[in-house]
């Protein structure tokens, strides 16, 4: 049986952050990771905090640079580069293109309309703005956010409401690899749901998932694959049914 | 086309900067050796001489925003007006796209030619509105001056421009024909940027420009750069010492410290993984 080439191709990947003001202390973050995704493929981050999951994530997107190691990502036309060092602005070239990232919160809060925001990210995409407005009218309804607050600037919506908005927009015409940092953990049970739904869909449009979920019900139903951390190494990496319980079992320790 | 230096298409850089100097006063390897980051002072104690800027490089493309950030007398807005033309610069390249096709040094035009580049290649808006405009003139009188240096003669189209980019500049219409001296210190900034895009430039250097101005109302003004920086296909360089300015605007930036470039990298990256000692102490102290 052939298996699909990966998508992205992590090995070796060490993250350590120097601390120049406090006495150039040396803080590891990631020490030696290696894993592959297929497209398509949904992969879940897990272990306690401070494990070094959401610095994984970031260390792909390179909002760290990455120490050592290799993160090769296969662009759209089959080619192949290393996300880690390559420029800059081709790394610009790529964000939100091919690769995308949804954090727990929304980093920059701009005063713009609900929809206008959703509807900016589908064009950003490649999408036209008829398609991207239907498109992010669909999104934002199966998220519960209401017609009245699409003209609402998302500066003065509540956490939850932005959090879905910041699904919205990161979701739509989705980048071929997706980043999910807790992108749910802020969400009431109903809300979570349609969130976990959403995002359940990205296997079948062929979309690689990366993310990082707290809770077991998320990771049971969303993970094809579970990679266990702990202190900034990779422990286990396996199928969800295989590593769901060694997780378990751990957060029954702690 | 498997370019393997290549691999990600980008689009061109239309400002090109590459080892810009500005110094005071006698220079030499020794003289640039005894200053800098790594000896804490810009100014050489054996010469006297001040380096304020040097060995700056960077490219910005069209529709993109590179930062310039370092606290006051870092050398940032030095580089800024030397690029602009308002100070000699010392040594370096500067390109652009707007300029003969990017074929020659900029810096080296004569002074006609690089006060002609001001009106409709390159605008400069300044910390101070003072310097952008002329505070006796009314609101419409100053954006008509960079359009009529520009060639136009119909007054009706004249004031209809003005009206159009007041109007985009959400300055009120009612106050085109009064004198921007009676405008408060939010709304001059506003008739400055109208003023700087009333020829479409292909590069806009921005110094400071929300700087000084109440927190409300430089949120209103930062939200209408990051629009029109969005919808204009300009490449803008902006300087400033206050890190929700540069994240709000820009994607990449660099970093700098007593004249020199310290760090040069994505804006997240900085306000996330700062790496150089002086990066990590300005991030710390903005976040604290």
């Amino acid at each position: 049986m052939s298996t699909p080439a990966p998508i992205l191709d992590v090995s070796g990947l060490c993250k350590e952050f120097v601390l120049h003001n406090i006495d150039g202390r040396k803080v590891n973050g990631l020490d030696n990771v290696s894993f592959a995704l297929d497209p398509g493929e949904h992969l879940v981050l897990a272990g306690s905090s401070g494990a070094g999951k959401s610095t994984l994530l970031r260390a792909v997107y390179r909002t760290y640079l990455p120490t050592s190691g290799r993160v090769n990502f296969v662009l759209d036309d089959g080619r192949t580069v290393d996300l880690a060092v390559i420029p800059d602005r081709e790394l610009l070239a790529l964000r939100g293109r091919q690769i995308g990232y949804v954090s727990q919160f929304l980093r920059v809060q701009p005063r713009r309309g609900v929809l206008d925001l959703v509807t900016r990210a589908g064009v950003s995409r490649g999408m036209d703005v008829p398609s991207a407005r239907d498109a992010a009218a669909t999104s934002l309804r199966r998220l519960n956010i209401g017609e009245h607050l699409w003209d609402v600037h998302v500066a003065v919506l509540s956490g939850g409401e932005k959090q879905r908005v910041n699904i919205a927009a990161g979701l739509i015409s989705p980048p071929r690899l997706v980043l999910l940092d807790e992108p749910v953990s802020a969400l009431d049970p109903e809300n979570r749901e349609s969130a976990i739904e959403l995002i359940g869909e990205l296997r079948a449009q062929g979309v690689a998932v990366l993310a990082v979920f707290h809770d077991l019900d998320a990771i049971a139903r969303l993970a094809d694959r579970v990679l266990l951390m702990r202190r900034g190494r990779v422990t286990a990496d396996g199928p969800t049914g295989e590593v769901l319980p060694m997780l378990k079992k751990e957060e029954a320790l702690l | 086309m498997n370019d393997p230096q290549r691999a990600v298409e980008t689009a061109p850089a239309v400002l090109t900067v590459r080892g810009l100097g500005k110094a005071y006063g006698a220079v030499d390897d020794a003289v640039i050796s005894r200053t800098g980051s790594d000896r804490g002072s810009a100014r050489d104690p054996l010469s006297g001489s001040i380096i304020a800027a040097w060995d700056v490089s960077f490219d910005v493309a069209a529709g993109e925003a590179l930062g310039i950030v370092g606290e006051s007398g870092s050398g940032t807005s030095t580089v800024l007006r030397c690029i602009a033309g308002d100070v000699p610069a010392t040594c370096g390249d500067v390109r652009m796209e707007c300029h003969d096709g990017g074929t020659s040094n900029v810096l080296t035009a004569d002074p006609s030619e690089r006060r002609r580049m001001r009106v409709d290649k390159i605008s400069v808006v300044y910390q101070d509105p003072a310097e952008g405009l002329s505070l006796g003139v009314t609101a419409g009188g100053n954006i008509a001056d960079p359009l009529t240096a520009a060639g136009w003669r119909n007054f009706m189209a004249i004031r209809e421009r003005a009206r159009e980019l007041l109007a985009r500049t959400d300055v009120p219409l009612d106050r085109m024909d009064d004198i921007v001296r009676t405008f408060s210190g939010g709304m001059r900034q506003r008739v400055q940027i109208a003023r700087a895009l009333a020829n479409n430039p292909s590069v806009i250097l921005l110094d400071e420009p929300t700087t000084g101005l109440d927190a409300s109302v430089a949120a209103g003004v930062l939200d209408l750069l990051r629009g029109l920086l969005e919808e204009m296909n300009m490449a803008a360089v902006v300087v400033s010492h206050d890190f929700s300015v540069i994240e709000m605007l820009t994607s990449r930036c660099i970093v700098m410290h007593h004249g020199r470039v310290v760090e040069s990298t994505l804006t997240d990256q900085l306000l996330e993984d700062p790496h150089h000692p002086y990066s990590q102490r300005l991030v710390s102290a903005a976040r604290a």
